[in-house]
Parts: C-alpha cells; structure tokens; sequence
C-alpha cells in the first residue's frame, strides 16, 4: 500500500502533498491541479476523500474549481498558503517541538549549529 | 461542492434479510442502506455470508425479509435489474471456447447497456486481442478481460466478488486503478468483498462486518477513525491505565502492547502512548474477537 501512516486522516495527507506541490512550485499559479479521479487512481483512494482534500483547498483561496475544466491554483496562492501554513506551524506544531527541545534540554547553540551543518549539506 | 444530491433513495435497501439452508441459518436479520456512489467493503471470514448477502443482492438466491436494488426485487426482477447492475465473482467464468471478439458480440446482442467500443477501449494496454481465445489467455488476462467486459457495461451498481483472487499484486493494483481511473463516478456504486483487504482500505468509503452472518459494523470510514483508536503503550502502567479503559482489543507484538478502544476520547488516551487509527485489518481481528463471537472463530 501506499506510505499513508494512520495517525492522520488520508484527506489531510492529499491535502498535505498539494500544499506541497504549490510551495515547491510543481504546479504554478493558473495551472490545473491533477484530477481527482487521477488523484484518486494514483494513490489507491476513494474520489470523496480526494475530493474532501480539494474543498478544504478552496475553502481558503488557494484552489478554485473551473467547471468541467478541473481544479486551478488560484493567483496569490503560494503567498497565501506561505502564510496559513507558517500560521499553523507555529500554532499546531511548534508548540509540540518546543516541548521536545526543552524535554532534550537542547539550547539554541545547539540548535543553531545543527541547523547550520545541515544547511551546508543540502543547500 | 460534490455532486452527491443524487437524492435518488438508496441503491441497496435490506430489511430483515435472512437465509438459511436447511436448518442452518446463513444470514441473520441484516439491515441496510448503500446510498450511491459509495465504495463498500463487505468483510467477514469464509463462510461468514459475504457471497450469500451479494447473490440476493444479484436476486441469486431466494431469501426471507425484503431486499431492494435500484428499488427492485432482485429475486422477481433479475433480468430487467442485471441491465443496471453487473458484477464479478471469483466463480463467474467467460466462456472459454469463444474468442475475445465473439465474446464481444455475444454481450452486445444480451445486454442492452455493454458497449463493444468501451470493451476494446479497456483492452488497449493489454495482451488481449480480439481474435484470442478465452481459453488461451492467463489468469490474469482473464481477469483484466473480465474487468473490460463489466466496466463496459453502463451499469449503476457494480458488484466485486473476490475479484482479484488469484492475481499477482501487479495485476492487483492495476485492476483498481483501472476501477477508479475510468469507471468509478457519483453515480456508482461499488461494492466489494476481498482478502486483500488492506490493499483497498482507503478506496473504500465505507464498511460492512458480517461475522457469522450477523451484520456486526456497518461505518463509514471517517467514523471508523472517529469512533475507533489504536493505542501502542509500553510502559506497565500506562498498560494497567489502558486496560481500566475497557479496550476492545489487546495483543503484545514484538514486544509491544497494542490496544483497540470503540468509543474512547483520544485526549483520554494520549498520555498513555502512542495512537493511531486502526487499519480495517486489524478492526476486523479485534470486532470478531468481541466477547459474542463463537469460539470455534476465535484464534
């Protein structure tokens, strides 16, 4: 099956995988979005739940449906989703992460070298 | 959004549905509604009454209590219904001394809904061509030339028994995806039974349990995660919390402790480890191991 860990519902994960091809430009501003029979078909899920994933897009401006033509990555999209995705890290994740880090008693030397190092070996 | 007012009624319709041969009673008083466009997984153990529930769906077999499709009696109405309704089970047999394009022109003459272009359409990709004979191709072409012939049909129900029995998981996965790609729509309906029940997990949209003929869950698949957790607790008094919690379930696996709950808040059971939704799998091993079931079932 496909990587779906079961922590998260599957139309969350979909939704995940668009956002992501919108922040890394996969799909650019205007262009149309896979449909969700492709969707569907690619990943092995049921049309509802590819569907579920699409309308929590347009319910924030990111994605707008074009009858019988397909779903469409809005203008402003990426700024948008830039900024509701920075939102929700900070407020659903971090939160999580900072526990961690104070848990691990990691200060923010060590934080800032690890990132350092890492930043050198990717980019 | 979705184009799901098809506020038609349901597809399915059971009411009291029971079945017995001889004195033995197969189905017990199953009650349901398949609303359209959904894709149903029918689970249970062999013999548990999967394949009797779905050939009085298909008006295969007489049956007590009432049962609709398409708001038909299948049983008196088969022959007007099967022009709305096709299916594939793991007996159903092609003719064999025919050749593809034989079988073609065979359907064309007695179902009103199979389109021939469609068939050869599916078939594009495929081994398959139209001068073969049945009883040459293998397996797994039979089974890709079964999934052509009923998915040519314009059918507003469609029934999956076993399908896939049999085929190897590359065959497996391209007979789902040819499901979704180029037949699944609002309109249909899918109703599926298989083994292979983690391979169609998220396809479905919805699932029935029947365990010894008794309808014992019938759920959407977003209730499923709301209503059911999996706990992974490791330490003996976060498992001493959990078991106060009434679980449904618990198994230790490689050293871990595993935990089904049905009904229990989630922030009632974060602090206690690690949690999940559980794969239908292992909701199926859990319900059938319920205190109800007969023990002879039980492993």
């Amino acid at each position: 099956m496909d990587d779906f860990h079961t922590s998260q519902p599957i139309f969350v994960q979909i939704r995940q995988r668009l956002i992501e091809m919108i922040l890394r430009r996969q799909v650019e501003e205007g262009d149309a979005l896979p449909s969700v029979r492709q969707i569907a078909a690619d990943l092995s899920v049921n049309p509802l739940t590819v569907t579920k994933a699409f309308e929590a897009l347009v319910d924030i401006g990111v994605v707008e449906k074009r009858r019988g033509l397909g779903m469409f990555v809005t203008t402003g999209a990426r700024a948008g989703l830039l900024a509701h995705e920075r939102e929700k890290f900070l407020k659903e994740e971090w939160p999580r992460i900072a526990a961690q880090i104070k848990a691990l008693d990691l200060d923010i030397k060590d934080l800032a070298a690890a990132s350092t190092q890492q930043g050198e070996q990717t980019k | 959004m979705t184009d799901l007012s098809v506020s038609a009624g349901p597809i399915v319709s059971a009411r009291g549905l029971s079945k017995s041969f001889g004195r033995k009673q197969i189905l017990h008083n199953l009650d349901f509604d398949i609303p359209a466009g959904r894709i149903y997984g029918l689970i249970g153990h062999n013999g548990a009454g999967k394949t009797t529930t779905l050939n009085a769906m298909l008006g295969l077999t007489s049956y007590e209590g009432t049962i609709r499709v398409l708001g038909e009696d299948p049983f008196a109405r088969r022959a007007q219904l099967m022009e709305n309704v096709a299916f594939i089970s793991d007996v159903a047999s092609l003719p064999r001394f025919l050749r593809v394009r034989e079988l073609f022109a065979l359907l064309t003459n007695i179902h009103p809904n199979f389109s021939q272009e469609k068939a050869r359409q599916f078939l594009e990709g495929t081994d398959i061509r139209p001068e073969m004979k049945i009883r040459t191709l293998s397996k797994g072409m039979i089974a890709q030339l079964h999934l052509a012939v009923v998915m040519a049909i314009d059918a507003k129900l469609l029934v999956l028994d076993e399908p896939t029995l049999g085929l190897d998981i590359t065959y497996r996965k391209r007979f789902y995806r040819r499901l979704l790609e180029d037949y699944m729509t609002e309109e249909r309906t899918l109703v599926i039974t298989t083994h292979q029940v983690d391979e169609i997990e998220f396809m479905l949209s919805d699932i029935m349990f029947i365990r010894d003929g008794s309808l014992i869950l019938h759920m959407q698949m977003e209730t499923v995660s709301e209503k059911f957790t999996q706990l992974v607790a490791n330490e003996p008094e976060t498992q001493a919390q959990a078991r106060a919690l009434n679980p449904v379930y618990e198994e230790t696996r490689f050293g871990q402790t595993v935990f089904i709950f049905d009904g229990v808040a989630r922030e009632t059971l974060a602090p206690l480890g690690r949690l999940s939704t559980p794969t239908i799998s292992d909701l199926f091993v859990a319900l059938m191991q319920r205190p109800t079931a007969n023990p002879e079932r039980a492993r």
